[in-house]
């Protein structure tokens, strides 16, 4: 069996893995600690019973079914699986962000308002670039650099998505 | 009777509308513009007809559009929400012009408490308090001194052209006044290239509380108590709650009073909110009236046992009212918190998006407002609110305590929503003990806005446990067989051996 992997919650990664499995009595160590646990599934999500007590989990896979959000009941957490793919993207990342291009995007879905340089100005730290409204409310953003606006890749009136790459700065 | 209603809106409040026209047999017609094509009202209306672009101004804003596609269906009504064209008196008048009911009030009386001025010359004709000050300009130090010295101190200086608290200043003590005049002065012009002033009474720890009433075309007026709607973020209102615990019944009986004189100085017809601010030792203002439903209007229904939307298709239908204001009673109490498609951990900004799951709240008490589901992508062109949970008790502790227990319930996916903010706000003792003001958030931002939530350790652990099973289940392909997947083939079973017994 595949156990691979490690999952990322919040700033902790916690090494996990599944000692002993009959049916749906399983044990599994997190972090060196061992969980005996009865766990099946119903409906979007897990049913747990630990020592005793009851845990009703909701799981939510994102499109690429490796972001989840883990519900219970007085919480809800993001999760990333931390496999050998995420590792090799995480490690592009880094070395892209070193890099120091400057891409500037909006962490939600909107509709581009404003589009306040054009391509080859000179920018500075700090200045409005676009202005982009999402459900009546509309948001500045602002380059993170002093530099010249290599390229707009939207034009006003476009509907985008979030994080999508709005106007690259060199 | 009316026989057909054109829902002039969208969102929660056009489905709202809908479900009281069913359950009155009204046969209810949706209108929708691009985007809405599969949001709930469309879904849920018995006609819908499409009525333009997505952004509001190309679809649900244009007049023209609305009258033709009520012509069309033949609707005999228009029910126009809130927001969009509910307080725009040029559209209920070319309404009723082309032989339809509106219902709402008269575009008079929704032009007169439209206007800020002729609203507050309006209540003082009547007799109600208005927050004291200046209704025009002032034009010099010496007025802006007269004048404080009628109103008292401390007081504030406000821009004529102003919004976002440009050009305000607080003046606590005479000798402040002259100099802060020059401020104000300066920064209006710099910001709204209008350098003209008003001055007002500034109210310390000001309470929003509004009274909903009730006005047939006979000139029969009540109110229905009022709803304290003082938590706000950015004069948006957070969570609402009814009955307030900053009103005694004696200033509950005299603020009503007033509120129904407002309504009838302006001979209102249909439901209406009166909005006042209280101060700290019972002295109120009338503030404005909004002259349509409110988006709050369901924690009155459940104290006081009303539809508010059913009375209003009955007073637009020319029915009397029957009730005498003896026969309103407040019952238990109700709060409302409205859950918007936004980040609190990241300055509140709109998180429209795809609602993968959606677990809502039940039992007694509960109620939810909304129109999104499952596989719904909430659209970038209109309001942030997706849902109203709506809880009632016996007490305002009952009342809390279900509150919280359904906000736990609600399990939004997908996007992000202010349940996490809603649930800190319920356990700030200021909440908790019913004293607070408009100051509320700010005063309170430590608690609501925390650095670190700390959470239990075993809970996290279980999460990840939970996670982890469940990639571990589909990287290495075992299929787990749920409950209802055996529940499932237990029926296929059975229909198997019915068919072959059959054979």
């Amino acid at each position: 069996m595949n156990q691979n992997f490690d999952i990322k919650i919040g700033n902790r990664i916690a090494k996990v893995r599944i000692i002993n499995e009959n049916d749906n009595l399983v044990d599994i160590e997190v972090d060196g600690k061992l969980y005996k646990i009865d766990i099946i599934p119903v409906d979007a999500g897990y049913s747990i019973i630990y020592n005793n007590k009851s845990y009703n989990v909701e799981i939510i896979e994102s499109e690429n079914s490796k972001e989840l959000v883990v519900n219970t009941m007085h919480h809800s957490f993001d999760v990333d699986i931390v496999d050998a793919e995420y590792r090799y993207i995480e490690s592009r990342l880094k070395a892209k962000m070193l890099e120091g291009s400057n891409i500037i995007s909006s962490p939600m879905p909107g509709r581009v308002v404003k589009i306040l340089v054009s391509e080859g100005q000179e920018v500075e730290l700090g200045q409005p670039v676009i202005i982009v409204s999402a459900m009546k409310m509309d948001s500045e953003y602002k380059s993170g650099k002093n530099g010249k606006v290599k390229q707009i890749h939207v034009k006003e009136g476009d509907v985008i998505n979030g994080h999508q790459p709005l106007i690259t700065i060199e | 009777m009316i026989n057909k209603i054109l829902i002039a809106n969208r969102g929660e409040i056009a489905v709202r509308i809908i479900r009281t026209c069913k359950e009155m047999n009204i046969k209810t017609v949706a209108v929708y513009s691009d985007a809405d094509r599969d949001s709930m009202h469309v879904r849920y209306a018995d006609e819908a007809i499409h009525i333009g672009a997505s952004p509001s101004n190309e679809s649900y804003l244009i007049k023209e559009k609305i009258i033709e596609a009520t012509k069309k269906t033949k609707a005999e009504a228009i029910h126009p929400g809130y927001g969009f064209l509910s307080e725009n008196a040029e559209f209920a008048r070319k309404v009723r012009q082309s032989g339809i009911i509106f219902i709402g009030p008269s575009s008079h009386s929704i032009s007169t408490m439209g206007d800020k001025i002729i609203a507050r010359q309006t209540a003082i004709k009547a007799g109600i308090p208005v927050v004291p000050g200046t209704t025009s300009p002032i034009t010099s130090i010496k007025e802006a001194i007269k004048v404080s010295k009628d109103i008292g101190f401390p007081l504030i200086i406000k821009a004529s052209a102003g919004g976002g608290g440009k050009g305000m200043r607080l003046v606590e003590k005479e000798e402040d006044l002259e100099n802060m005049l020059r401020l104000a002065k300066g920064e209006a012009m710099a910001s709204f290239g209008d350098d003209s002033l008003y001055i007002e009474k500034y109210i310390t720890s000001p309470h929003h509380i509004e009274f909903q009433i009730l006005a047939d075309k006979y000139g029969n007026v009540i109110h229905l108590c009022e709803r304290e709607c003082s938590i706000q973020r950015r004069h948006q209102k957070v969570l609402e709650e009814s009955p307030s615990p900053h009103i005694t019944p004696e200033l509950r009986k005299v603020m009503g009073e007033a509120a129904v004189a407002i309504a009838k100085a302006v001979d209102y017809e249909g439901a209406g909110t009166v909005e006042f601010l209280v101060d700290d030792v019972g002295n109120y203002y009338f503030l404005e009236m909004n002259t349509r439903l409110q988006v709050e209007h369901p924690i009155t229904e459940h104290v006081i046992g009303l539809d508010l939307v059913k009375e209003q298709i009955r007073i637009a239908d020319g029915q009397v009212l029957p009730y005498s204001q003896e026969d309103i009673r407040q019952q238990g109490h109700a709060i409302e918190c409205r859950i918007c498609a936004e980040d609190p951990e990241n300055n509140f900004m709109p998180d429209p998006g795809l609602i993968l799951h959606i677990t809502e709240p039940l039992g007694f008490g509960v109620r939810t407002d909304t129109y999104v589901y499952k596989g719904y992508r909430i659209p970038i062109y209109y309001d942030p609110l997706i849902s109203k949970l709506i809880v009632w008790g016996r007490t305002r502790k009952d009342a809390i305590n279900r509150m919280k227990r359904a906000l736990y319930e609600y399990k939004i996916s997908g996007i992000k929503t202010s349940i996490p903010f809603l649930l800190r706000i319920l356990d700030v003792p200021d909440f908790i003990d019913g004293k607070y003001d408009t100051h509320f958030i700010p005063k309170n931002e430590e608690l609501l806005f925390p650095k670190d939530v700390e959470i239990n350790s075993k809970t996290e652990d279980i999460a990840i446990i939970a996670a982890y099973y469940h990639h571990y289940c589909k990287i290495n392909k075992i299929r787990r067989i749920s409950i209802v997947e055996k529940t499932h083939d237990y029926w296929k079973n059975y229909g198997r051996r019915k068919n072959s017994i059959r054979i």
